[in-house]
């Protein structure tokens, strides 16, 4: 027994170099080759098995399933006059994390931070940042706050829009007898009403901020661009007065379309299109894509978005009580 | 020929509408997608070449052509969202 737990336990080719006569496939390489035949030997299984036929589902031929139906808010329940649906609960949601983990940072900071404070302590950086570069040292201490709290507001609202939660009450899945909703991903941001409502506010306020920094003539001339006269003013002055009231659709719609194109092409690579042409091959055939803009969206355009629509607001505030 | 096509169709009135949401469809997406494409690689150009010539603003510089990403990005958005109201709704 002793002879044996005192011998060096080394098996050849454990921990020791791999035999010089072949070179192994790396690890990656295997699992890239594994899926990669998978999936082309899943779409050969759809063919051989299916044939290249349509076999539309009968809610699709008679056109009662619609792939929007994922957007659309059904009342779950009346709380007084607030209507609780989907929509409501993810903005709930977002909000309660949203506050719940920066008070929860803020009461317990330390000298030596942990993982959740560093990250929060980057995002604070970051925003500030972006708040002093666009607005002087007194509007910076106002109004970074606001901007900070956009910033991850947005941020956390468009990331939970990517994690599965059961929210579908249009399907149902049993679980041991028990109805619950299936899962399904979505955000607050594919309503129009919610970018809709931040845009007002920053709107609101922009406008607010420059009337008190100009007074309401001095401001709507601020609108101009300086050093333009004589009758071209009569042509500007429309386009930037236009403008201005686009600078609302234009943050409005960016948010929303971006959510809810994303959320769309999602859900058609990851399955609706094949549901809809009736081909199980196409939703195969597509799903590595579907991951790949899910990834994408998650990644990129969840923070991207908020930091443009933070940073937006930076430069719209600052912008109205500059002078020229 | 026409007549042969028009009794194809079976209802030339409900043909016509989802051949006009298609191509709304096709021309919302493809026309956001080549407009977007352009502006996209309009921006990494420019940002490429100004952090090849001035390599000590990369940070700044990084940061303005995200903005400009996601500015340009959202216009494809812009498109296929029109292409789906109009397919869809």
């Amino acid at each position: 027994m002793s002879a044996v737990a005192g011998a060096p336990p080394i098996a050849p080719g454990v921990g020791g170099t791999p035999p010089a006569s072949k070179q192994p496939m790396s690890r990656a390489r295997k699992i890239t080759y594994a899926v990669v035949g998978a999936w082309v030997g899943g779409i050969v299984l759809f063919v051989v098995l299916f044939g290249l036929t349509a076999h539309k589902a009968p809610e699709v031929a008679n056109n009662v399933f619609s792939p929007t139906d994922e957007f659309r808010l059904d009342t779950w329940f009346k709380l007084g006059p607030i209507a609780i649906n989907k929509g409501v609960l993810y903005l709930l949601l977002s909000a309660g994390i949203t506050i719940g983990v920066m008070v929860y940072i803020s009461k317990r900071l330390r000298e030596r931070p942990g993982r959740l404070q560093v990250t929060v302590e980057w995002f604070y950086d970051f925003a500030r940042r972006m708040t002093r570069e666009n607005l002087d040292e007194r509007m910076e201490r106002k109004y970074f706050p606001l901007i900070a709290t956009i910033f991850v507001f947005i941020l956390v609202s468009n990331l939970l829009g990517y994690i599965p939660l059961p929210v579908d009450s249009t399907q149902k899945v049993s679980v041991f007898g028990a109805h619950i909703p299936s899962l399904q991903i979505y955000a607050a941001d594919t309503n129009v009403a919610f970018p809709l409502v931040l845009a007002l506010g920053v709107f609101v306020l922009f406008t607010y901020e420059g009337v008190k920094h100009h007074g309401p003539i001095g401001y709507v001339k601020s609108l101009m661009p300086g050093g333009v006269k004589g009758p071209i003013v009569l042509l500007i002055f429309p386009i930037e007065i236009l403008s201005n009231f686009l600078r609302l659709i234009s943050l409005t719609v960016r948010l929303w379309a971006n959510l809810l194109a994303g959320h769309m092409l999602i859900a058609f690579m990851g399955g609706t299109l094949g549901v809809l042409v009736g081909l199980q091959l196409v939703s195969w055939f597509l799903l590595p894509f579907g991951i790949a803009i899910f990834l994408f969206e998650a990644v990129l355009i969840a923070a991207l978005q908020a930091f443009i629509f933070a940073i937006l607001t930076a430069i719209y505030i600052g912008g109205a009580v500059e002078s020229h | 020929m026409l007549h042969a096509l028009i009794a194809a169709t079976g209802e030339p009135l409900e043909y016509g509408k989802a051949a006009g949401r298609a191509i709304a469809l096709g021309f919302g997406a493809g026309g956001g997608a080549a407009g977007a494409g352009a502006g996209i690689g309009a921006v990494f150009n420019a940002s490429i070449q100004s952090k090849t010539r001035q390599p000590e603003l990369r940070q700044e510089v990084e940061r303005d052509q995200w903005l400009g990403f996601a500015l340009t990005e959202a216009c494809f958005f812009y498109g296929l969202v029109g292409g789906f109201i109009a397919f869809f709704l």
